[in-house]
């Protein structure tokens, strides 16, 4: 370690590193010491050509690039005295001098790192009188990402992020000089999985996402943190809300899940919060085999008949349940409790598995499959398995995950039992075979926990409300519980006192309470690997 | 036509002379003596300090002493160590590294063996500038003689010293001259030179140990060798020993190459051996060392041609390119030629080079075509002081300084084009 | 195949030389354009292939260089340096006697597509002024008329 003074405060930093990671790794950067920069990004290779981080070093005549300087035991650092301050004024003076003054139609504006130095660096007026250069504006650099070349300030960040993360390389730089532009090989495109995230670490409003482009200005946004559900990664994100409404995702720092990234089809997934397919009432089959709408009580209480008749006629050994991984680790908790109390012996977890990558990308399809292992779920298999030989009369099943070409193979295979209970988001094939079916709340919509395939415990909050009837997983299966007279079970959910309860009741969970877990997350106290078929072993 | 130097000394004194640009006449001069001395005789470590001794100072541009350059090599390294020979000459006014190529090759690749053999380095790249066809010919030619005669290869001389050379072009790039965009250029990438540390010593070609040195300051080299260090510093002063071979152009009488000891009075050259100004007009500015260079007016030309008397002018030696402006010239038009080229020229990285560069032309331009302001002089001045000492390379002092050069000593100019809205020097660059 | 076995070969011959086979990068493509006139966008991918590399890396590289085009172009380039020991001795009234000549502006070709006319930065030729690039060769010392008859006798 290595001791260096930085405007006077003293730090400790890991020797070998630059300046601008110094600074980074101990959370000061732009948090207390405040170091301008375009070109360099915690995650990329340094670039060093925008100028803009220059600061004082004793004993060095030149003014040096804090991205690029390695500190030394001793090092003295000025960031903020005249020099420093003329040298960056340049910098944004210069930049400025071709920059399109877009700002009222720009996507970035109130989120864009020129307009934040400008105003806490720059000059006050400008001096050009020059013409601007003339270059393109709406190029269509591929299925996601609009490009306008006149507001590029060249900080080459997306170039070397094609390169070194989807490894893809699709642009460059061309020409040199004040003629430079960025683009594409002619003909091709900027197209590979993670190309949203150029929108993000684009300073400035060169790189869009056609996603987003010119919805809502940034600042009548709200970000919260949550977790994306589209893999068993789950990356951190920051929900863009407004108007009770989901925006965007934008990836959330997490140095040991997702660094600064995120997958493109897991930013997307975004889209589902707020889908015309959202289930949005709870529903009973009548007499006539038609799906009406009913009161959570009617459909509380139809439920709670059905499984009690056939508990009284078959045993409670005909029926099964089948959990989501997309569900939170309390529902989940609660969801095994009940099925205990019930008597049901046939149970797993029902996890859609699909292509993975070696960047964050994994095979699981759903955010919490390990937290469903490690409450004791294994793989749907069995249970399917039971389904299909008949020895099951009756389902309840969270989510629809089961009906993956892996596992059910489509709804028809449930279409002879006698009961099929469904809590789900999204409305599917059950709709055909389910006798009743409650309306939950997406990971976006509740307090709750889900643990990623590594192990970690990662918490989510509500980020809006839906604008029905909703209802936590876990309080559907505590009212039916209740109907059914199930011991332990009184009608009530409180997702805090669950979790709670969990830490108290299971080794992997000691220690992680719902109210403690950080925006970092909590490694479980053992770790559940995520296994390709029958779901792991506790370590 | 390219024409032999009309002053000579030790460097060019035989280039008239035919022979002297083959191998067998090269060494009827006396040619490739140094280097067998050299590898025969004196050890690595030797030959370091007899250059740096001898302070000799690199003829590229930069004037860094040529033997410390050499002695920042590793001196053990399980990693091949190279050379680089810059023949990348772009220099605006410059021309002297082009017949050193056409009719002193082998007098240039004498001085590469006997660096190679003082930095242990076993490959030499001869990075010459793409539009030079006619001199990589004769450096080609030069080449291959030499391996022909086992001064290059494996076993040079018989010494079991080993060394290979290879030519290679540039493609149209004045930034390739910037020692780290050579080398950027050398590995078959844009020509856009590397942020400092690592040195090329450390990181250089291929990522390889290496120096760069200009194509006369190798040239010099054998002479040293052959003759020592009392002998080489009685050319030159005290702190810049040696010649130089001068290039004057411009309004002279008899613009052409001039090999002269450094310290030289610029007057000198310009008005003795290059005959003054023709048509009996007076001389109004000097360039003394390439366009990067700032101007010297009229009335500061005794000023020796050294480093450490230019310094003083603030100005610099640069690659001794003379360029010599009459009473007719517009120095505003001057500006707009100089900013220019140096817009053309950025390699684009650094913000306040690629951005410094298009606006300083774009407000010079502005200023010529007669719409210019009195306050556009003090944004020239200040954006030139915004791009100094603050980029990856030089480039950005480089395009700063002629402007800062201008408008220091001609501002009269600069003023009447602002004031009349027209050029006074309608004849300018138009004669 | 756009580069044609011959060039691969000599491509081959040249990469030999280098520690890393992209030292012979820009070699390689004076030798393509030597034949073809320009590096197109075929030749590029296939440059991409010989030196195991993207083919957009090829391109930039291309785009940096002012002695590399990747469209066609006329048959001979001719280039006055307009830099300023050159413009000091009248090279910008002698291009704008020969754009006048060709009945050109420049940068521009003629209507033939026998000669591109432009101007460049210094080429070293500075004592020997007027003077212009014609592809490979310098013709320095010039004056006009030497110089239209220069042009003229540049065959199609």
């Amino acid at each position: 370690m290595a001791k260096i003074t930085v405007d006077g405060n003293e730090i400790e930093v890991e020797e070998g590193r630059t300046i601008l990671q110094a600074l980074d790794d101990s959370g000061l950067l732009m948090n207390g010491i405040d170091i301008p920069h375009y070109c360099w990004h915690p995650k990329l290779a340094v670039d060093g050509s925008c100028r803009l981080c220059q600061v004082e070093v004793e004993g060095i005549p030149k003014l040096q690039i804090a991205c690029d300087t390695q500190v030394k035991d001793g090092m003295v650092v000025t960031t903020a005295n005249e020099r420093v301050r003329r040298a960056r004024e340049g910098v944004m003076e210069l930049l400025l001098v071709n920059h399109p003054l877009d700002c009222p139609i720009c996507d970035q504006a109130g989120e864009c790192k020129l307009q934040d130095y400008a105003y806490e660096y720059g000059v006050d007026a400008s001096r050009t009188r020059e013409p601007r250069r003339a270059l393109k504006k709406r190029v269509d650099l591929g299925p996601t990402i609009v490009f306008d070349q006149e507001r590029c300030i060249l900080c080459r960040r997306c170039v070397r992020f094609c390169r070194e993360i989807p490894k893809t390389g699709e642009l460059a730089v061309f020409n040199r000089g004040d003629h430079s532009v960025i683009d594409t090989f002619p003909g091709e495109e900027l197209n590979n999985d993670y190309s949203m995230n150029v929108a993000d670490i684009c300073p400035v409003g060169a790189l869009t996402t056609k996603d987003f482009r010119f919805k809502i200005r940034v600042w009548f946004l709200e970000d919260v943190p949550g977790i994306c559900t589209g893999c068993s990664t789950g990356c951190n994100v920051h929900l863009g809300v407004a108007n009770n409404k989901v925006y965007r995702y934008v990836p959330r720092r997490n140095d040991e899940v997702n660094e600064t990234w995120i997958c493109d089809k897991g930013r997307m997934s975004y889209r589902e919060i707020g889908s015309a397919d959202r289930l949005d009432r709870c529903s009973v089959r009548n007499h006539e085999g038609r799906f009406e709408s009913t009161s959570l009580d009617a459909a509380v209480e139809a439920s709670a008949a059905r499984l009690a008749k056939l508990v009284e006629s078959k045993g409670a050994g005909v029926i099964a349940g089948i959990a989501s991984a997309h569900a939170t680790t309390e529902d989940l908790f609660v969801f095994r409790r009940f099925l205990a109390a019930l008597g049901s012996e046939t149970s797993g977890v029902a996890v859609v598995r699909g292509d993975s990558d070696d960047i964050l990308v994994r095979e699981e399809k759903a955010p919490n499959a390990a937290g469903a292992r490690a409450i004791g779920f294994a793989d749907a298999k069995g249970v399917v398995d039971r389904i299909n030989s008949g020895g099951v009369d009756a389902v309840v099943m969270l989510g629809h995950d089961a009906l993956n070409e892996s596992l059910l193979g489509g709804a028809d295979a449930l279409r002879g039992l006698d009961t099929v209970v469904v809590l789900d988001t999204h409305a599917s094939e059950l709709q055909h075979v389910a006798h009743v079916m409650f309306p939950v709340r997406h990971a976006a919509e509740k307090h709750g926990l889900l643990v990623n395939a590594e192990g970690r415990a990662q918490r989510v909050e509500p980020a809006v409300e839906p604008a029905w009837e909703a209802y936590s997983d876990g309080e559907v299966l505590a009212k039916i519980g209740a109907a059914l007279g199930l011991e332990g079970f009184d009608g009530r959910f409180d997702v805090h006192e669950v979790s709670r309860e969990l830490a108290r009741s299971n080794l992997a969970f000691s220690g992680i309470d719902l109210d403690t877990v950080g925006a970092a997350g909590q490694p479980l106290a053992t770790v559940v690997a995520d296994s390709p078929a029958t779901g792991g072993e506790p370590r | 036509m390219l024409q032999c130097p009309y002053v000579t000394s030790y460097l060019t004194e035989h280039f008239a002379n035919d022979e002297f640009g083959t191998l067998e006449g090269y060494e009827r001069f006396g040619g490739y003596t140094a280097a067998r001395k050299a590898l025969t005789e004196m050890s690595p470590a030797d030959l370091i300090e007899l250059v740096q001794t001898s302070g000799l100072q690199g003829r590229g541009g930069a004037g860094f002493s040529m033997g410390m350059k050499w002695s920042f090599m590793p001196k053990d390294s399980d990693r091949p160590k190279y050379l680089v020979c810059n023949a990348d000459e772009s220099e605006p006014g410059s021309f002297k590294d082009r017949i050193m190529l056409e009719r002193g090759a082998h007098q240039m690749l004498e001085g590469i063996l006997i660096a190679a053999w003082a930095t242990g380095a076993s490959m030499t790249f001869i990075y010459i500038r793409g539009e030079y066809s006619h001199p990589a010919d004769c450096v080609e030619r030069a080449v291959a003689e030499a391996y022909a005669k086992g001064y290059l290869g494996d076993n040079v001389m018989g010494t079991g010293f080993s060394h290979d050379v290879r030519v290679t072009r540039g493609a149209g790039a004045y930034i390739c001259g910037e020692e780290t965009g050579l080398l950027e250029s050398l590995e078959g990438k844009k020509g856009q030179p590397r942020k400092k540390p690592p040195f090329p010593a450390q990181y250089g070609a291929f990522g390889m140990p290496t120096t760069v040195n200009n194509v006369e300051t190798y040239s010099h080299v054998p002479h040293i060798v052959n003759n020592g260090i009392d002998w080489f510093r009685a050319f030159g002063t005290d702190k810049s020993p040696g010649t130089t071979v001068f290039g004057v152009s411009g309004h002279v009488a008899r613009p052409g190459l001039y090999e002269l000891p450094l310290g030289t009075p610029l007057a000198e050259i310009v008005f003795e051996h290059a005959g003054g100004v023709p048509g009996g007009r007076k001389v109004k500015g000097v360039i003394p060392g390439g366009m990067s260079m700032p101007i010297l007016p009229a009335g500061q030309l005794d000023v020796p041609m050294a480093n450490e008397f230019l310094r003083e002018r603030k100005t610099m030696l640069g690659t001794g390119g003379i360029m010599v402006m009459d009473e007719t010239t517009c120095m505003v038009r001057v500006a707009s030629v100089i900013s220019y080229f140096f817009r053309d020229e950025s390699c684009g990285q650094c913000t306040q080079c690629r951005e410094g560069t298009g606006w300083m032309n774009k407000i010079v331009d502005r200023i010529e075509r007669g719409a210019g302001e009195q306050s556009d002089l003090d944004v020239l001045l200040d954006v030139a002081g915004k791009m100094e000492a603050s980029t990856i390379c030089a480039f950005a002092d480089a395009a700063a300084w002629p402007i800062q050069g201008l408008l220091r000593h001609f501002s009269e100019d600069f003023a009447a084009h602002i004031g009349a809205r027209k050029c006074p020097f309608p004849e300018s660059f138009e004669l | 195949m756009v580069i044609s076995e011959p060039i691969r070969s000599e491509i081959a011959a040249e990469i030999a030389k280098f520690p890393q086979p992209r030292g012979a990068l820009l070699r390689a493509m004076h030798l393509v354009q030597a034949e073809h006139g320009y590096v197109s966008n075929d030749s590029a991918r296939e440059l991409a292939e010989i030196f195991g590399m993207r083919p957009i890396e090829v391109l930039e590289v291309i785009s940096f260089y002012n002695m590399f085009f990747d469209k066609p172009q006329a048959k001979h380039h001719v280039y006055v340096c307009t830099n300023l020991p050159c413009s000091l001795r009248g090279s910008r009234v002698l291009l704008a006697q020969l754009e006048a000549h060709l009945g050109i502006e420049v940068p521009g070709d003629t209507a033939d597509g026998r000669i591109h006319l432009g101007h460049e930065e210094c080429l070293g030729a500075c004592a020997y002024a007027p003077m212009m690039r014609i592809d490979d060769r310098y013709f320095e010392d010039l004056d006009v008329e030497k110089a239209k008859s220069i042009l003229d006798s540049l065959g199609k």
